[in-house]
């Protein structure tokens, strides 16, 4: 590696990291604005003082914001000053670096804190979370990428026919249908309408779980969530390869393949389909990452147990540590996915970390 | 030239085509291959919709954390359906002359439910030691209990409980506290074992081990939580016949956390749920008449039960915060005309199809009054309009614009309010906000009308007069009315202060008739619990705090 790429590569990582305390400030202040009282939130209808108090001490709400914003930030970033007590080893499983008197510069894991309501670690949470997301996403970038250039293909080379018009109008419908809407449609069709002949269930997670066995895995509740989130980009996908496909097909070396005497589906496989699906997968490959943020609607509406669910009922609560955890996570993941993004263009192409 | 094209597209789409129909086909193959939930004959489904945030006592304060912890838990003495006090883990109790000390004996065949962190594996016995840990735990601010407030200023400072041996369980007060006992009721008092609460900490929370009917096999957090039953719980059932049989009838309760009320609804209707509390606004009138009878389409399907709760809702005002233009005196006729002006009846046919009842008695609800329910504001726009005249605004005209503090599921009958009070001269704007806004507003004496509901804790009447006792006011206490009356105080000291557990109706509708004449709520209505149960279900009583024991359930 030479020294410019490393200086390119140490450039990414500091801006994102500045991107992410960013947006740690700004989710900070905006429960700051909000008029909301954790403490009393948490008691109900009977709240006296002496238990506000201990609950606003016990959250640490009790404190001037300036200092519930630095230790905010002390318990977010990885390198941080801890006093070396008992009860900090416990909560931070801390290595101290560095020793001065009764606290030391110590490394950790950032520390999320725990839930308002629940008191669950956030950090737990997240990572019960995050497979259920992450499942739901690929799965239904699979089934969009998979239908989508299946369909894309189909009205391509059934150019003017029904079959064409019926694809496009589902296209068309994916496209411009929104995707809480199509979940509540979907759920409400398959999963109750239909249930009897379809075996879904209109929400339901990956596992489910039964009063004597225990936790079973439960795949076919994925279908219909996966199909839901990935209804507009197979729509997407669709006008995309056919658009792609019908210009391939009326190139001249298809008419030479197809001279050669090859077999149709040869032709389609190995010389359409490989060109026509150029500028599909790299349209396709950037929308991972916001299909794994954008399964809020869907999460919610399928009662799928992923991040964007956690996020809105922690929303809905006003339950700050759990928001500011997911909101930062998904961050994280993007500015990640960035950098990494950044790097591979800095490889690529020379003038780019040079310019840096 | 077109004519080859043509032909190489028929040929390629045949072929493809054949191949891209299998592709879907197996997609298709592997939904209905799924597999179908299997229901069990001899469980108990059930759906909390708002969640369970945690299943120790100590935070029992959301109705799906009590209900939870219901099954799970004992305390010393329970309710019965009709809400008299009767034995749970202590036997019988004693009062002391002055009302000071409460001494309790308790059973000696209560064991916890069985864990590795006791000897054996077995479920220990419950001593008084326990109770005395127990209810110092919810005292205790590192503990940070919603519950603290049931024994904070009413037990003495120093050592408030004391375990006299292992059945003899004593607690002393400050002074005497009528209700007491009914406060040792809530699910906050009820015992849990040292040694788990030391291991786990706070995460006790999803670890729960208690005396109850059921104890707990899996809990998966915002997806399920599985009860199976105690094979050794101490209570039994007696049958016409006399005999005995050991509590509770079912083999496990399986509670799932939809948190639609739509989607509880369906999965209820396909069969997935026994019981449904509370009726979503959305499709109530698909279900219900507007007599709030079932609908015909459904009596063969579902069992519905709607029986009285002890939960007043209403619209508040902040009485020591005077309009502009306005002085006390006016403040209050305009109070008064506005309790006069709504028609609560025909308010709760239309918008609630008739589950509840109209709030035209005082703040208790009519149920909780031994008296006979005195009726404080009729409709009667006639008295409405001469208010208003008295008061200096002829068919409202002068009046400054009331703000209504509310939120969105109490739109539609902030709406019909809004409309009676237009119909009335009195200019109403609601202002729909979230509900942790709303009760930061309430605490913070930022609205002048505002939205609220008061469940009883516990079904003593003096929960419901408590609230408009000046001492507590906000931060104190939830008296967000800022309602002071010296003479209301005075009553309401010399009431708690007695010693006499039988309390005084005559001496809690005179407070009330105080209160109430200066109108510092517009009640609306006091409310009802709807039930859905499958028909299979036998034995869920209802009753008027809401508790679901389901100890007595049995399943056909």
């Amino acid at each position: 590696m030479d020294f410019y790429m490393a200086r390119y590569i140490f450039k990414r990582i500091v801006s994102g990291i500045l991107v992410i305390l960013g947006v740690a400030t700004i989710i900070f202040l905006l429960f700051i604005i909000l008029p909301t009282d954790p403490a009393s939130l948490t008691l109900g209808q009977r709240a006296d003082i002496s238990t506000l108090e201990s609950i606003n001490k016990e959250l640490g709400l009790n404190e001037p914001k300036s200092i519930q914003f630095i230790k905010y930030i002390n318990d977010l970033s990885p390198l941080s000053i801890n006093g070396l007590n008992d009860e900090n080893r416990e909560k931070y499983h801390f290595i101290p670096i560095l020793r001065f008197r009764n606290n030391a510069l110590v490394l950790k894991w950032p520390y999320l804190r725990r839930s308002y309501q629940s008191k669950k670690k956030v950090s737990e949470m997240l990572m019960a979370a995050l497979p259920n997301t992450a499942l739901l996403a690929i799965s239904a970038f699979f089934i969009a990428s998979i239908i989508g250039i299946i369909f894309g293909c189909l009205t391509a080379i059934k150019k003017g026919t029904l079959l064409e018009g019926a694809l496009m109008l589902l296209a068309n419908v994916g496209v411009s249908v929104p995707s809480f809407f199509a979940g509540i449609l979907i759920s409400w069709c398959f999963g109750y309408l239909l249930s009897s002949y379809t075996g879904l269930s209109m929400f339901g997670s990956l596992y489910e779980i039964d009063p004597f066995r225990g936790k079973i895995l439960a795949i076919q509740n994925l279908i219909l969530p996966a199909i839901a989130l990935g209804i507009r980009p197979l729509g997407i996908i669709t006008q995309l390869t056919r658009s792609s496909m019908l210009e391939v097909l009326s190139q001249d070396y298809i008419r030479t393949a197809k001279a050669k005497g090859l077999s149709p589906w040869i032709i389609i496989k190995k010389h359409a389909l490989s060109n026509a699906l150029n500028p599909v997968l790299t349209a396709v490959s950037g929308w991972l990452a916001s299909l794994l943020a954008g399964a809020f609607f869907i999460e919610y509406i399928f009662n799928w147990h992923g991040l964007g669910k956690m996020t809105v009922d922690a929303l809905l609560s006003m339950d700050f540590p759990v928001v500011m955890g997911a909101v930062l996570f998904i961050a994280i993941i993007f500015v990640i996915i960035n950098i990494l993004a950044d790097i591979l263009y800095g490889v690529i192409d020379p003038r780019i970390r040079a310019g840096a | 030239m077109t004519k080859f094209l043509k032909g190489a597209k028929l040929q390629f789409s045949n072929s493809f085509s054949r191949r891209a129909l299998a592709l879907l086909m197996i997609i298709l193959f592997c939904c209905t291959c799924a597999r179908k939930e299997q229901k069990y004959a001899n469980v108990f489904y059930w759906n909390l919709y708002t969640g369970v945030t945690s299943l120790d006592p100590a935070f029992a304060r959301s109705l799906a954390n009590i209900w939870s912890c219901q099954q799970l838990y004992n305390g010393l003495i329970q309710l019965d359906e009709h809400l008299k006090i009767k034995p749970c883990i202590a036997k019988n109790w004693t009062i002391s002359e002055d009302g000071l000390t409460y001494t309790f004996t308790l059973r000696n065949d209560v064991y916890f439910h069985d864990h590795e962190l006791f000897p054996n594996g077995k479920g220990r016995k419950v001593t008084a030691s326990d109770f005395k840990y127990s209810f110092n735990r919810i005292i205790d601010p590192a503990t940070a209990s919603p519950g603290a407030w049931i024994f904070n200023n009413k037990v003495v400072v120093d050592s408030p409980f004391k375990a006299l041996n292992d059945t003899t369980f004593c607690i002393r007060l400050q002074k005497p506290f009528a209700p007491f006992l009914s406060l040792l009721t809530t699910t906050y008092c009820s015992v849990v074992p040292k040694e788990l609460i030391s291991h786990y900490g706070k995460d006790f929370r999803a670890h729960p081990i208690g005396t109850g009917p059921f104890f707990m096999k899996y809990y998966y957090e915002g997806e399920k939580l599985i009860l199976h039953k105690n094979q050794q719980y101490f209570e039994f059932d007696k049958d016409t016949n006399g005999k005995l049989t050991r509590l509770p009838f079912i083999a496990a309760v399986d509670i799932s956390f939809i948190d639609s009320k739509q989607n509880e609804f369906f999965s209820f209707m396909q069969g997935k749920l026994d019981l449904v509390n509370g009726i979503d606004q959305s499709f109530k009138d698909n279900v219900l008449n507007k007599d709030g009878t079932l609908k015909a389409a459904f009596s063969d399907k579902l069992n519905f039960e709607k029986s009285p709760f002890l939960n007043t809702e209403y619209f508040g005002f902040l009485v020591d915060s005077l309009p502009k233009g306005m002085n006390a005196k006016q403040f209050k006729m305009v109070r008064q005309a506005m309790n006069y002006a709504l028609d609560r009846t025909k308010m709760m046919r239309y918008i609630r199809n008739s589950i509840g009842i109209p709030g035209i008695y005082g703040f208790i609800p009519p149920d909780l009054l031994q008296a006979e329910p005195k009726i404080y504001y009729p409709y009667l726009p006639g008295k409405a309009a001469q208010l208003l005249r008295d008061a200096g605004f002829p068919n409202g005209k002068g009046l400054p614009i009331i703000k209504l503090s509310t939120t969105a599921n109490y739109l539609d009958l902030s709406i019909f309010v809004q409309h009676a009070m237009e119909d009335a001269g009195i200019p109403v704007q609601i202002e729909n906000i979230p509900s942790s806004s709303l009760s930061e507003y309430k605490s913070k004496g930022k609205s002048l009308f505002f939205r609220g509901s008061w469940v009883a804790d516990y079904p003593d009447a003096e929960n419901y007069l408590s609230i408009f006792y000046s001492k507590n006011r906000p931060p104190d206490g939830p008296n967000y009315f800022h309602y002071h009356n010296i003479q209301f105080d005075q009553k309401y000291d010399s009431l708690i202060n007695k010693k006499d557990i039988t309390t005084d109706p005559q001496s809690y509708s005179r407070m009330q008739d105080l209160m109430m004449e200066e109108a510092p709520v517009l009640i609306l209505y006091y409310d009802e619990t709807v039930r859905l149960l499958a028909k299979r279900v036998h034995g869920l009583h209802a009753n008027p705090i809401n508790s679901v024991d389901l100890k007595y359930v049995q399943l056909n």
